[in-house]
């Protein structure tokens, strides 16, 4: 009974600490917000991009003896016209360059991209002056840009395409052998399936371009891009924030060092083992709430689709057993309150840097090697699972080396502080 | 009948440093026992071992028969501590402190608001009760202090120097609550390097330094000790090393101590050593610029058990 007493009274002064709350809701929030506001609308509540209005004028045709089904420019065409891609990206035929530009000049379109004709000929014949044109209204930037780069995606699966068609014919020559022209379309065929699994596997597909999930469970909710990628930051903040307000919340034990509260509770009929595991109750607490807080909030305010309930609850539960083993760990390594704040500060930046949780939306190699050594870079990948639809089976891998993680930590600052207050 | 508060050889070493010697003392129950010396005599370490704070390092001690080494939490509960300095929750009201400390005492329901309501009546802050203790003044918050330690009605109650760095009218107050705890039939044990506090307070008081009780007893017994010796402090006009010696040498003088110009003389007869000693001053060619006598008190004592003064 003791234990739920000293926890209660550490979440009732807890609620009463600005920087506190500060820290566990109103900045991670703040800082989602922020993101949100530059990439969506939050008055009327649509969390998405700016619909793309997008004009093609595809002049091209494929030549009498091309070796392909359809030329570059059908396929730069029906792109934009994917079922993918609806949902974000309105396309018109327009009839040439002069309708297009009309159009962008008008309004009426916000990117215009002109295929000229002969392009699949011209590229073929390996002439290197024949360029597709993109015509855009100046006042826009995201919508041009994404155009642009699915473009130069394909073109670069194309050139690609080009590059080991050339190889496969020298070797073939090297050989003392020729092409059998009949099997050229099957090859270009066979080209395009491997291009576009490499693409996924690199994350630059054209539906990943679109920043679509295609998992079943979350296809509709994150299929919008921007939602996807809120997700992605909002995981980062909430953990972040989840390490830091553990900290900040197991410094009480020293803050009551200093106050000379602790020792007093010493001198109760109170063992020390039920203060500690009183103090580390409400570490637990405040990060639970703090979590789904920050979940229910940010479901609510920027749509966010969090995952299956299973997936979801493993996910948070891994973060706060390692939040708060990690809180215990390093508050049993530091002497006094403002060393706390110094060296919290710092080792949970760094941490959160290395295991990216600063750019959750980006894949880094780097920080996702770092990731595998640190607590935080466990939790972001469970987010991840989570986010993207995964089964709640498929988070248990990562829930477990959290808890072992948390177990650890907790285990050895508890040692310490033992020492420290025996 | 066991002693409320028994010390048996009680010792306390941080490395090298013997904070803590063989203390040994007694408070029967009922009683104010004071612990008086100076800074660093061994008093804090001494109340922190009997409080649960530290662990010996030998002998042990008893809080109304429950010994601090084999029944902690006995000991404990008999025990209540009111720490030097404030020990309460600044972001918490008076009331929601004390219903915390009552928790801590194993109190619960209605006999713990019963308690929480006399304790603010006694200490007078019914009326502030629902405000943070961080906008109270160091008196009232003193008197929390106190209040927190008295909830569960214990048997012995332990101040550590609850007066340091108050004003007289709060000192006053801490004084007479003693005085009154006491009465109610609270064994007191209190820490202090003022000897006044210690005399007004006392049935028995133990005086400590460099960490050993180097006399215990009643006042008077204690004030027996150095006889019917008048204390005389002087001030001279040069560091008269001459005059010392031959004041040392004057007929009645027991004691001399010296420090900063300032010299302490015991003497049996002041009326008539005191001309003895402007006498030789004066064949010294010093100059005597101040005197002060005090007939035998607990500062006579300190200085004759230690040779040192008690604020030195």
């Amino acid at each position: 009974m003791k234990i739920v007493d000293i926890a209660l009274k550490d979440l009732v002064r807890s609620t009463r600490s600005l920087f506190l709350i500060g820290m566990a809701f109103a900045a991670p929030l703040l800082l989602t917000g922020l993101i949100y506001l530059a990439f969506g609308s939050i008055a009327s509540g649509n969390l998405s991009l700016p619909d793309i209005t997008l004009g093609v004028v595809n002049a091209d045709a494929l030549p009498a003896d091309a070796p392909l089904d359809a030329s570059f420019g059908e396929s730069i065409r029906s792109m934009f016209f994917d079922e993918s891609v609806r949902s974000w990206i309105t396309a018109s035929d327009y009839p040439d360059e002069a309708a297009a530009r009309a159009a962008v000049d008008a309004q009426e379109i916000g990117v215009a991209v002109i295929i000229p004709a002969a392009f699949t000929e011209d590229y073929l014949a390996g002439k290197k002056d024949t360029v597709i044109t993109i015509l855009q209204d100046p006042t826009l930037s995201i919508g041009p840009t994404v155009v642009r780069d699915m473009v130069t995606s394909l073109l670069d699966g194309i050139a690609g395409g080009g590059i080991a068609f050339n190889v496969l014919n020298e070797r073939l020559a090297a050989n003392g052998q020729m092409l059998d022209p009949a099997s050229i379309p099957s090859f270009f065929e066979r080209y395009a399936a491997w291009y576009t699994d490499f693409q996924r596997a690199m994350f630059h597909s054209p539906e990943k371009a679109a920043l679509v999930v295609t998992s079943p469970a979350a296809e509709s909710e994150m299929s919008d891009p921007v939602r996807s990628m809120m997700g992605m930051m909002m995981s980062g903040q909430l953990i972040f924030f989840s390490f830091f307000t553990g900290a900040y919340a197991m410094m009480s034990i020293l803050q009551e060092s200093e106050e000379g509260t602790l020792a007093r509770l010493f001198t109760t009929p109170t063992d020390r083992t039920t203060i500690l595991a009183g103090k580390f109750l409400a570490v637990l607490f405040t990060v639970i709430i703090q979590g789904v807080v920050l979940l229910v909030a940010g479901h609510y305010l920027f749509g966010i689709n969090w995952g299956e309930p299973g997936s979801l609850t493993l996910s948070l539960l891994g973060q706060m057993f390692a939040s708060v083993g990690l809180a215990v760990l390093l508050v049993s390594f530091v002497q006094n309150s403002k060393q706390g704040g110094l060296v919290f500060g710092g080792a949970l930046t760094m941490l959160g840097m290395i295991s990216g949780l600063f750019t959750a939306n980006i894949e880094i190699k780097a920080f996702d090697l770092m990731g595998n050594f640190t607590p935080q870079g466990w939790v972001l990948k469970a987010w991840k699972l989570s986010l993207a639809g995964s089964p709640a089976n498929e988070l248990v891998a990562p829930f477990l080396v959290l808890a072992t993680m948390g177990v650890v930590m907790f285990a050895i600052g508890a040692v310490m502080f033992r020492r420290r207050f025996a | 009948m066991p002693f409320a508060i028994e010390v048996k050889n009680l010792k306390k070493s941080f490395g090298d440093l013997q904070a803590v010697q063989d203390a040994s003392f007694n408070a029967e129950a009922g009683e104010v026992l004071s612990l008086l010396g100076p800074n660093g005599a061994g008093k804090s370490t001494t109340i922190s071992m009997l409080s649960g704070l530290l662990a010996p390092t030998g002998g042990d001690a008893s809080i109304m028969g429950h010994s601090i080494t084999k029944e902690p939490e006995a000991a404990k509960s008999s025990l209540g501590v009111v720490p030097q300095d404030i020990a309460l929750y600044p972001d918490l009201s008076a009331r929601e402190n004390l219903v915390f400390w009552g928790k801590m005492y194993g109190l619960r329901g209605a006999a713990l608001k019963q308690r929480v309501d006399e304790v603010l009546e006694i200490i007078g802050l019914t009326d502030r009760q629902k405000d943070h203790i961080g906008k109270f003044s160091g008196g009232m918050k003193r008197r929390v202090n106190i209040g927190a330690a008295l909830l569960h009605k214990p048997d012995v109650i332990i101040m550590d120097e609850p007066t340091v760095g108050i004003d007289p009218q709060s000192r006053r107050h801490i004084l007479d609550n003693v005085k009154a705890l006491n009465r109610q039939g609270m064994t007191v044990l209190y820490t202090t390097h003022y000897m006044e506090e210690a005399a007004e307070l006392s049935d028995h008081i133990a005086i400590m330094d460099r960490g050993k009780v180097i006399a215990y007893g009643a006042h008077d017994q204690l004030i027996k000790m150095v006889g019917e010796e008048t204390r005389i402090d002087l001030t001279l006009n040069t560091d008269g090393e001459k005059v010392l010696a031959a004041w040392k040498a004057t007929q009645g003088v027991s004691q001399i101590n010296s420090l900063d110009g300032k010299v302490t003389v015991l003497v049996d007869d002041s009326n008539r050593v005191l001309p003895h000693l402007f006498e030789e001053a004066s064949k010294a060619g010093a100059r005597i610029t101040s005197v002060e006598i005090q007939e035998p008190n607990l500062e006579t004592v300190f200085l004759h058990l230690t040779g040192r003064a008690l604020r030195d």
